[in-house]
């Protein structure tokens, strides 16, 4: 069976600086994995890979057993929007289109790119403001939406795409704490329903409870890879076991 | 002061606003699209026509209105080799000015209306799968032009005072009447109508604007 996702090598410096060095790990569908690390280990840079939005300096990076990027360059325009179709991101500070109504921002690229009909985007806009529990702002802007709200829209809208990969860049880093549970059982309904999931969160009790595994991340490197239980529980290095002590005194 | 002269002065001066008008629509509608290609080609990355945008604007930015008006009404036509074929009727000229002159204007504010948008608005576009154009015309122009808004505004009131410059290469406007006015009968009531008038243009000015900016606040 071919992973969802196949990571080999990935590799990416600015001049001396290694950002990623020799990133490899594989995904299975239906995956849920939280990334987890110190600022600065690499893990938004080695997600936003997956997706197209860094450039790389070496390795191969395949979705769904086709080739996104082969010994450090990206496949031609075509192969890419073919392969990143399949993959819908949400961002820390959201990224919704401040000019359009919530509605507008979901049904935007479908409407646009005009797969389907007009109708039945419509359908699957209620139907996922339905699911995230904001049918009532419909026609609210973002401007009006709290910031678990803005993220939760977020969300729905990548789902419009109907995407077998989700990844999460720190989905609530940017929200006051008392709105992050709102977004992360969202999250947690997703990888009930299956959903191939890459999550880089600080939130550890969300990646204990939700992930099948847990990359910690140091260094530009997956320098610990395991199930909850191994890495929370019994982690092997002790950077990791550092790294967790101390986020769990500041959180 | 009688009704008799108020509407007789009055009558030229309103005869000059209409030139005052036409010229500020022309280069209004002209300049503001121009601009906007101006911006576009000071972000491409096609090197020689990104300089040319830039070597424009700091042109037009760095020289006085009243230097490239008098300029292109009288200076094009000494042109050496190309003079003979540069000739304007004034009104021409002076509008072919007024137009490069704030298209430069608006190149930049267009431009600052850009930079101000986050780049994750084109990551998030790209992700959903739009390509370069469809992103720049759904997602990236509709936010400049709100950014820009205000300062389109502030222009267009500036605009409609330049127009006044007509007065320097005698194209008859508004300003024009009102000093001839002045000079023949020593008062300064044309002065007073022609400031009244420049007003009620920038009232509606700031009305429209206004009304534009409400229906564009996405709140």
């Amino acid at each position: 069976m071919t992973h969802i996702i196949e990571v080999n090598q990935l590799r990416k410096s600015f001049g001396t600086l290694d950002v990623l060095k020799q990133v490899s790990f594989n995904v299975e569908p239906g995956e849920v994995i939280a990334v987890i690390g110190p600022s600065g280990s690499g893990k938004s840079t080695m997600l936003r890979s997956l997706i197209h939005l860094e450039d790389i300096s070496g390795g191969t990076i395949r979705i769904q057993g086709q080739a996104l990027a082969e010994n450090g360059s990206y496949a031609g325009a075509a192969d890419i929007r073919k392969i990143t179709d399949r993959m819908g991101m949400v961002f820390q500070h959201f990224n919704l289109f401040p000019h359009l109504t919530v509605q507008a921002n979901l049904e935007l690229a479908p409407k646009t790119l005009k797969k389907e009909s007009s109708a039945i985007i419509r359908q699957r806009s209620l139907e996922l403001l339905g699911k995230v529990g904001l049918s009532d702002k419909a026609d609210a802007y973002p401007a009006n939406l709290s910031g678990g709200q803005k993220q939760r829209v977020a969300i729905a809208r990548a789902l419009m795409m109907q995407p077998e990969i989700l990844l999460f860049d720190e989905p609530t880093s940017a929200l006051d704490p008392e709105l992050t549970g709102e977004v992360l059982r969202v999250i947690k309904q997703l990888a009930q329903e299956n959903m191939t999931m890459m999550i880089v969160t600080h939130e550890m009790s969300f990646a204990r409870d939700v992930a099948d595994r847990v990359f910690f991340m140091d260094n530009g490197e997956i320098a610990e890879a395991g199930t909850p239980e191994q890495i929370f529980g019994n982690a092997k290095l002790s950077r990791t076991r550092t790294f967790l002590q101390r986020v769990e005194v500041e959180g | 002061m009688s009704w008799e002269y108020l509407l007789g002065v009055m009558k030229p001066m309103l005869e000059g606003a209409q030139t005052t008008i036409f010229l500020f629509l022309l280069a209004i509608i002209v300049s503001v699209p121009l601009g906007f290609g101006v911006t576009l080609l000071m972000k491409s990355r096609f090197n020689p026509l990104a300089w040319i945008a830039h070597t424009y604007v700091y042109v037009m930015r760095g020289t006085p209105l009243m230097l490239q008006l008098l300029f292109f009404c009288f200076g094009l036509p000494l042109l050496p080799g190309v003079g003979e074929y540069l000739v304007f009727d004034r009104f021409t000229a002076a509008a072919l000015a007024f137009i490069l002159n704030y298209g430069a204007y608006f190149a930049e504010i267009f431009r600052g209306g850009l930079l101000s948008i986050d780049k994750g608005q084109h990551e998030a576009a790209q992700v959903l799968g739009l390509s370069k154009w469809q992103t720049m015309t759904k997602v990236i122009i509709p936010q400049m032009f709100r950014v820009a808004l205000p300062a389109t505004a502030n222009e267009s009131i500036s605009l409609i005072k330049d127009t006044a410059l007509l007065y320097a290469v005698a194209v008859p406007e508004l300003l024009h009447y009102a000093q001839a006015a002045v000079n023949r009968d020593f008062r300064l009531t044309p002065f007073l109508i022609a400031a009244i008038m420049y007003l009620l243009m920038t009232m509606v000015l700031t009305f429209f604007f206004k009304a534009l900016e409400k229906r564009y606040t996405f709140e």
